[in-house]
C-alpha cells in the first residue's frame, strides 16, 4: 500500500527549464522551517539554469509507493488492451491463428469449452471447481461496475470503477485460461452458455443501487483473496503462481476501496441505514460464495485439490463478518446453477444481439 | 512568469496574471469540453452490454472509461479556474450550456456505432491538436493526455470498422456505408460553421486561444479520414464531399438553422440524455456527500 514518508524536515525539489517541458524532480534539501524552504531550494538547484518555475514539497506531505506497488503501476503489462496498438496486434495475430487452424470455427471446436456440456462432475469440488464459480461473479460485476462509469458519483470515482470493472473482466479471463480455456473458448464460456449452466452466487441478483455495489464489490474482492491465498498455500509451482498473485494483488486494492466506501457510508447519518440494510442483505446471500459444484472439465494449471469450504468460509467471515450488520450465515452452503434473475439474462441476451448477427468466431 | 510561445503568443500558467479574454476563454472551453466528453459518452455506454466479446468489451471499457477521463481533465482545468464540477452539470440541466450536435444522437446497430466513432474520434483529434497550440498552458496539457488516449480509441473505431467491413455480410457493409454518409455531414457541422473570412475578428484567435479556423480544421481531417474510409471498401459519393484539383476539399454546409434547433435539445437522444444526468445526480447526491463528509 502507497506511505506517506516521514521525514518531517526533508523538501522534494521539482524545477521546470522550459514552458514545454515537464516539471522534473531535481533533488532534496533539508530545512529546519518551511518558510526558508523554497529560498534553500533556490540556492541549491537553481544557481545555473532560467528556471521557468521550482516547486518544493515537503517529505512529509507527499504520497508515495511502496516497494510492492510497483506492480500496480505497470500499467502495459496489466491492461495491455489499453494500447494504442492492441487493436491492430490483436487482429494481425487472430488473422494468423485462424490460417493455422484453417478456419475459425474448427478454433472453437477445438476449444475445451466442449466440457460445458459435460454432464456436472460428480463428487467433492476442488479449488479450481470454486475458481470457476467464481469467474461467473467476477463476469457479471465487471460489467455492472462499467455501466458505473457514467452514474457520476464523482468523476474520480468514475475513473476507478472504470478500472475495477476492467480488472475484474480480466481476472475472469485469467481463471479461464489457467483452466486451460484459449480465448475462443473464453468468449464462448461467458456469451454462449445458456443461464441454467452459470454459476452466480446469491450476490449478484441483490446488485442494485450503489449501496449493494459497494457491499457485493467488498464480498467477491474479499472472495477472491481468500482464495487466492489458500491456492498459494498448496500449489508449489511458482510459475503457475504467479497470475494468481497478480490477481490477488489487484483485488485487495479492490478491497480496500470498497472498504472506504462501506465505512463513508455507514459513518455518514444520511446513508448509515441504506447502507445497513444492503450490507445485511448482501453478506445473507453471501454464504454460497464457496459452495461451487463441479462444473467437469480439466482443473488446467488451478489445483485441483479439495476445497476447504468451512475453512474459506471462515476466512470469509473474518473479512467481510465486521461490516455494519453482517448477517453471513455460519456455516458455507452450496451454490444453486441458473440464478442471477432477470439482470443476468438480460445481459446474457444483449450479449448476443451482435454476436447472433455474425458467422461463429468472427469475435472469438 | 509569462514565455513567449511558438505562435507569437504568450503561455501562461494559472498563478501568471492573463488577458480576461484568455482567462474567460480558457474557463469556457474547458467547461464546455468537460460537459460533451462527461455526457457525450453515454453514446458509447448504450453499447457496452452488447459488445460481442470479451476482449472487445474490454477495449469498450476502457474508452468508456477514458472519455470520463478527458471530462475529468478538462473539469479539473476549468475548477481551478473558479467553474465548479457541479455547476458544468448544473448549466447544462438549466438549459445554460449545450452538446455538441453529435451528442444529440444515439446509434442505430453496431455497424453504425464503428464508422460513427472513426469519424467522430478522427475528428476530435485534430481539432485538439490545434487547440493544444493554444496560450493556456493547463489546457493544452490536458488536451495532449487527451490526444493520447484518443489515438487508442482511434485504432480501437478502425478496428471495429475493419473487423464489419471483413466478416460482415452485404447489409452490414450497407451499414457502413450509410453511416459514412450520415455522419460524414454531422462532423463538418460539429468543427463548427464556415470562418475563413472572419478568423482574424475572433478574439478568441486574437489572444492565441483558438490557433486555426474552423475551415482549416475541416480541411486537415478530411485529408486524413477520407482515404481511410477509401481503404476500408466505402464509396466516397462526389455529392457529399469531393477534392479540388488545388487539393481543397469541397462539401455542402447544413442549413444552420436546422442545427440550432437540434443543438437546442431539439436531437432525437436530447431528452434521454438530460434525464440520464438529472436522475443520476439525484440518486448519487447522498453517496457522494457520504464520501466528501468522511474525507
Amino acid at each position: 500500500m502507497p506511505h506517506i514518508p516521514t521525514d518531517t524536515d526533508v523538501y522534494e525539489v521539482f524545477a521546470q527549464h522550459g514552458s514545454s517541458t515537464p516539471l522534473n524532480h531535481v533533488g532534496s534539501i533539508v530545512s529546519p522551517r518551511r518558510d526558508t524552504a523554497w529560498h534553500l531550494a533556490k540556492e541549491t538547484y537553481g544557481r545555473r539554469d532560467d528556471l521557468v518555475t521550482l516547486w518544493v514539497v515537503r517529505r512529509d506531505d507527499m504520497i508515495v509507493p511502496s516497494a510492492e506497488d510497483r506492480g500496480l503501476l505497470a500499467a502495459k503489462t496489466r491492461m495491455p488492451h489499453r494500447q494504442p496498438g492492441f487493436p491492430t496486434a490483436r487482429r494481425r495475430d487472430r488473422a494468423a491463428a485462424a490460417e493455422t487452424a484453417g478456419s475459425a470455427s474448427q478454433v472453437r471446436d477445438s476449444a475445451p469449452a466442449a466440457h460445458r456440456d459435460e454432464a456436472p462432475g460428480a463428487g467433492e469440488a476442488g479449488l479450481a471447481d470454486l475458481w470457476l464459480a467464481l469467474a461467473d461473479d467476477l463476469f457479471v460485476l465487471g460489467n455492472r461496475l462499467g455501466e458505473r462509469i457514467c452514474d457520476y458519483i464523482d468523476v474520480e470515482e468514475a475513473l476507478a470503477v472504470g478500472s475495477i470493472g476492467q480488472e475484474a473482466l480480466a481476472h475472469a479471463g485469467t481463471i479461464l485460461t489457467l483452466r486451460g480455456f484459449d480465448q475462443p473458448a473464453v468468449d464462448a464460456w461467458f456469451f454462449d452458455r445458456a443461464q441454467e449452466q452459470w454459476q452466480v452466487s446469491r450476490v449478484i441478483e441483490r446488485i442494485t443501487d450503489w449501496p449493494s455495489t459497494v457491499a457485493c464489490g467488498l464480498v467477491v474482492a474479499a472472495a477472491v483473496t481468500v482464495l487466492a491465498e489458500q491456492t498459494a498455500q498448496v500449489e508449489t509451482d511458482a510459475a503457475q503462481l504467479s497470475a494468481i498473485a497478480a490477481v490477488r494483488e489487484e483485488q485487495l486494492v479492490h478491497l480496500d476501496h470498497w472498504r472506504r466506501w462501506a465505512r463513508a457510508l455507514s459513518d455518514w447519518p444520511e446513508t448509515r441505514a441504506e447502507f445497513t440494510r444492503a450490507y445485511a442483505e448482501v453478506t445473507e446471500l453471501a454464504g454460497d460464495v464457496f459452495g461451487a459444484r463441479p462444473q467437469g472439465g480439466p482443473a488446467g494449471a488451478l489445483p485441483g485439490d479439495p476445497a476447504p469450504a468451512a475453512t474459506l468460509h471462515e476466512r470469509l467471515a473474518a473479512l467481510v463478518g465486521g461490516g455494519p450488520g453482517s448477517q453471513l450465515p455460519e456455516h458455507p452452503l452450496p451454490r444453486t446453477a441458473g440464478l442471477g434473475g432477470s439482470a443476468l439474462a438480460h445481459s446474457l441476451a444483449q450479449g448476443r444481439v451482435v454476436r447472433d448477427a455474425y458467422a461463429p468466431g468472427v469475435f472469438s | 512568469m509569462l514565455t513567449a510561445n511558438a505562435a507569437g503568443h504568450r503561455g501562461y500558467e494559472l498563478w501568471d496574471p492573463m488577458p480576461d479574454d484568455v482567462r474567460e476563454g480558457a474557463r469556457r472551453f474547458a467547461s464546455v469540453q468537460a460537459l460533451n466528453e462527461l455526457v457525450g459518452v453515454l453514446q458509447y455506454v448504450e453499447w457496452l452490454d452488447r459488445a460481442p466479446g470479451h476482449t472487445r468489451r474490454q477495449m469498450l471499457m476502457a474508452k468508456i472509461q477514458d472519455e470520463v477521463g478527458h471530462g475529468h481533465a478538462v473539469a479539473r482545468v476549468a475548477e481551478d479556474l473558479g467553474v465548479p464540477r457541479e455547476r458544468i452539470f448544473l448549466d447544462y440541466l438549466e438549459g445554460h450550456t449545450k452538446l455538441h450536435n453529435i451528442f444529440h444522437f444515439s446509434f442505430q446497430t453496431w455497424e453504425e456505432l464503428g464508422a460513427g466513432l472513426l469519424l467522430t474520434n478522427s475528428a476530435a483529434i485534430c481539432q485538439f491538436q490545434s487547440l493544444a497550440k493554444g496560450v493556456y498552458l493547463p489546457y493544452a496539457r490536458a488536451l495532449r493526455k487527451v490526444e493520447r488516449e484518443e489515438s487508442f480509441h482511434y485504432q480501437h473505431a478502425l478496428d471495429l470498422t475493419h473487423e464489419v467491413m471483413t466478416h460482415g455480410d452485404a447489409v452490414q457493409r450497407r451499414r457502413v456505408q450509410d453511416a459514412f454518409e450520415v455522419w460524414l455531414t454531422r462532423i463538418l457541422i460539429y468543427l463548427g460553421p464556415p470562418d475563413t473570412d472572419t478568423l482574424h475578428t475572433n478574439r478568441m484567435w486574437q489572444v492565441g486561444m483558438k490557433p486555426d479556423s474552423n475551415d482549416a480544421v475541416r480541411q486537415k481531417w478530411l485529408n486524413k479520414i477520407i482515404p481511410v474510409f477509401r481503404k476500408l471498401g466505402v464509396h466516397v459519393d462526389p455529392e457529399l464531399v469531393r477534392q479540388a484539383p488545388s487539393g481543397e476539399w469541397e462539401y455542402a454546409m447544413p442549413d444552420w438553422a436546422e442545427v440550432k434547433k437540434l443543438i437546442a435539445n431539439g436531437g432525437p437522444s436530447s431528452q434521454k440524455r438530460l434525464d440520464w444526468v438529472r436522475n443520476a445526480l439525484d440518486r448519487n447526491a447522498k453517496y457522494r456527500r457520504a464520501m466528501q463528509g468522511v474525507a
